[in-house]
């Protein structure tokens, strides 16, 4: 029987150039100016790093060529095979292209080498398909899914076990920075092994909370429940809130916002205009939120679409705030940024956010 | 050599006399205990708080105690607790209490708001709290509040002062008044018994009926070793009296090389610092302190006093850390 673990193994090699010339990253353009500014690669040595520590011998690497993974891996004594070509200048469509032909492989565990916007990447061809498994090279790194060092990437790979947890794939919010302010948007999720020792932000392994999937069954059985008809319900983005409306019996985007009455999906993906149809059509509205993992924003982060305006024709007291016990136990607060000072006062407080179908827990809005 | 900064330990080890006890009980463990030595045993805790004897129920751990009281208690009502703690509400209690509601404490005061918890009062609850609280070491509740809540006929209170002797703040004195107050203690931490595990409930009169016959059997050496411990505590004073002041010192010593601490009122303190790995890196010296991200908020550790030496030590790893950094 063949027990070797499928692992594949992609670098984006000038992941964290732009920190040290002081850009914000080297997405797309930003690279060229990393290299006027005489940036040097940083990603060898954490790769190098990791595989050093890696104590398994039942690891068969899938890997990306050249300087995209080989080039690191063939020091050491994996069995590997290198999966697709790729030019002297790589982009992102090389990461993409290359993953889905590791995919045709079947493999268990995908480790890609970057920041969050090779995390996008990843998040764009595998979803949560494939669990994977960041080492943290880049300049941004607001999403939970990198190793919180290279060494703690080691004692995740020496640890694996089939358990995963859903995290999500932040990246600065390009709108909010070009007014100015540094923030994350939320991009997607995706699957990491679960190890509650060394990943960033830590939210898995709790004495005290169910398994995630579990706790946010119990959570959208506990809506259904107390669902009124005639009342239009628009649920934010997140999975808590996609398991709410598979409950409902709609589908629903995993990132928009979406509206149901009556347990018929009435919008999609809707913008401030298309909420605001909404809102002269129906009488009774309430929305249901998730906070953002880590940073607990309900209000001004990954659901911009929610503007001062909206949430205050809504009001407060028709909000209603759902996170499994695990994410809210781990937040110090909520918090709003509308971006109007006046809102952000109204919807600050205390609020009952639902953790399941008999669990609730009081925190501060700031 | 490992150093346990992790479990909220009495770092000094057991005096001579209550040793000479336990190792008394060890030669009879050939025999059950005698039910006049639980007796005077209990005669000496009810002294000792301040509460008749027959208002407290004695076990292994107060773990045990406290899982079982939360287990026979939370019955149809709502269990009212707070954020973080680290109560064995088990899923016993969980299927027959009607509700759970947490109030979160929030950094970097963690203050409680009562009227949060008043205004939760609303049908019959089960409150659960720790003063002061694990791990922020925070005191939670005042006279006033306590009041209030015990006020309410059909509200529970459970409070557990498993670090009375460091915070010097208690309740007992509302046992006598209030039935539907309860509190834990262990002799485990100010006393050094961690390894014997001795915990006890002080009961208001409405859980008596309850507890009447849980079975009360202690080993011969927890018995003998308490019992001696009760009668001649002047080392667990003296011991409390150098923890608390190590912990001043090693708070102040780790708030110089900018460590954020919270200090407290327990016999820990509690630290927050955002440098990567950094318990795995006390870990690699044999360090182990309790990192709290497993189950709170990522970059809290929480640190109990270790001897002199042993602290000097731990500050001394992380001042390099730190400077590595």
């Amino acid at each position: 029987m063949n027990t070797m673990k499928k692992v594949g193994l992609i670098v984006n090699p000038i992941a964290g150039m732009g920190g040290s010339v002081g850009l914000k990253g080297t997405d797309g353009d930003a690279y060229k100016k990393t290299i006027e500014l005489g940036a040097k690669p940083t990603t060898p040595q954490r790769i190098e790093d990791t595989l050093a520590l890696i104590k398994r011998d039942d690891l068969s690497f899938f890997v990306a060529p050249g300087k995209m993974g080989e080039v690191y891996l063939k020091k050491f004594n994996f069995k590997y095979e290198v999966v697709s070509k790729i030019d002297e200048e790589t982009n992102a469509d090389d990461t993409k292209k290359i993953i889905r032909e590791m995919l045709k492989d079947g493999i268990d565990l995908l480790i890609f080498v970057g920041g969050d916007g090779t995390a996008r990447d990843v998040y764009d061809v595998l979803g949560l398909s494939t669990p994977v498994l960041g080492i943290p090279s880049g300049v941004k790194m607001f999403s939970p899914v990198f190793a919180l060092s290279t060494y703690a990437a080691a004692e995740i790979i020496n640890n694996l076990n089939e358990e995963v947890v859903e995290k999500e794939v932040l990246d600065i919010d390009e709108e909010a920075f070009r007014e100015g302010k540094l923030g994350a948007k939320l991009y997607g999720y995706l699957n990491v092994p679960k190890n509650s020792n060394f990943l960033q932000s830590k939210k898995e392994t709790s004495k005290l909370s169910k398994a995630e999937k579990i706790s946010k069954e119990e959570i959208a059985q506990y809506i259904i429940e107390k669902i009124e008809n005639d009342q239009l319900y628009i649920l934010g983005p997140g999975t808590t809130l996609k398991t709410i409306a598979e409950k409902m019996g709609v589908g629903k985007t995993l990132l928009g916002i979406d509206a149901v009455f009556n347990r018929e999906l009435v919008g999609t993906d809707l913008n401030e205009n298309g909420l605001m149809e909404l809102i002269v059509k129906y009488d009774n509205i309430k929305i249901i939120v998730t906070p953002i993992g880590g940073n607990g924003f309900i209000f001004g982060r990954a659901s911009k679409q929610f503007t001062p305006k909206i949430l205050n024709l809504i009001g407060k007291d028709n909000i209603i705030v759902v996170a499994t016990e695990d994410k809210i136990s781990r937040l110090e607060c909520l918090r709003v940024d509308t971006g109007d000072a006046k809102t952000d006062t109204i919807f600050k407080g205390h609020v009952k956010v639902i953790t399941g179908c008999k669990s609730e827990t009081i925190i501060e809005v700031k | 050599m490992i150093l346990k900064f992790n479990t909220n330990e009495n770092p000094f080890s057991l005096v001579a006399h209550v040793q000479k006890a336990a190792i008394k009980g060890l030669k009879e463990i050939n025999r059950y205990s005698e039910l006049k030595y639980l007796y005077e045993f209990k005669t000496l805790l009810g002294n000792y708080n301040n509460v008749p004897s027959d208002n407290i129920v004695v076990n292994h751990g107060s773990d045990l105690l406290l899982r079982e009281f939360i287990n026979i208690f939370s019955k149809d009502r709502k269990i009212i607790t707070v954020n973080p703690s680290f109560f064995p509400i088990s899923k016993y209690a969980l299927q027959q209490a009607r509700k759970l509601t947490k109030i979160q404490l929030s950094p970097p005061d963690f203050k409680f708001n009562h009227h949060l918890l008043l205004n939760e009062l609303n049908e019959p609850s089960l409150i659960v709290i720790d003063n002061p609280n694990n791990p922020t070491g925070k005191i939670l509740a005042d006279d006033n509040l306590v009041e209030k809540i015990l006020q309410n006929e059909n509200t529970l209170l459970l409070i557990d002062e498993a670090y009375y002797e460091f915070s010097g703040q208690t309740f007992a004195a509302m046992i006598k008044k209030y039935p539907n107050l309860a509190i834990t203690r262990t002799m485990d931490k100010a006393f050094s018994l961690a390894g014997l595990r001795l915990g006890y409930l002080l009961i208001g009169d409405f859980f008596k009926d309850h507890f009447s016959d849980f079975p009360a059997f202690l080993s011969k050496p927890t018995l003998f070793a308490a019992t001696e411990a009760l009668k001649n505590p002047v080392y667990m004073t003296a011991n409390v009296n150098k923890i608390m002041s190590e912990k001043t010192r090693l708070g102040n010593e780790l708030a110089q090389i900018g460590i954020q601490v919270f200090q407290g009122s327990a016999n820990f303190i509690l630290i927050k610092s955002n440098l990567p790995d950094f318990g795995k890196r006390l870990m690699d010296a044999e360090i182990l302190i309790k990192d709290l991200s497993d189950e709170w908020i990522e970059g809290f550790y929480r640190i109990s006093m270790g001897l002199p030496e042993e602290n000097n030590a731990l500050l001394s790893i992380i001042t390099k850390i730190c400077a590595d950094d």
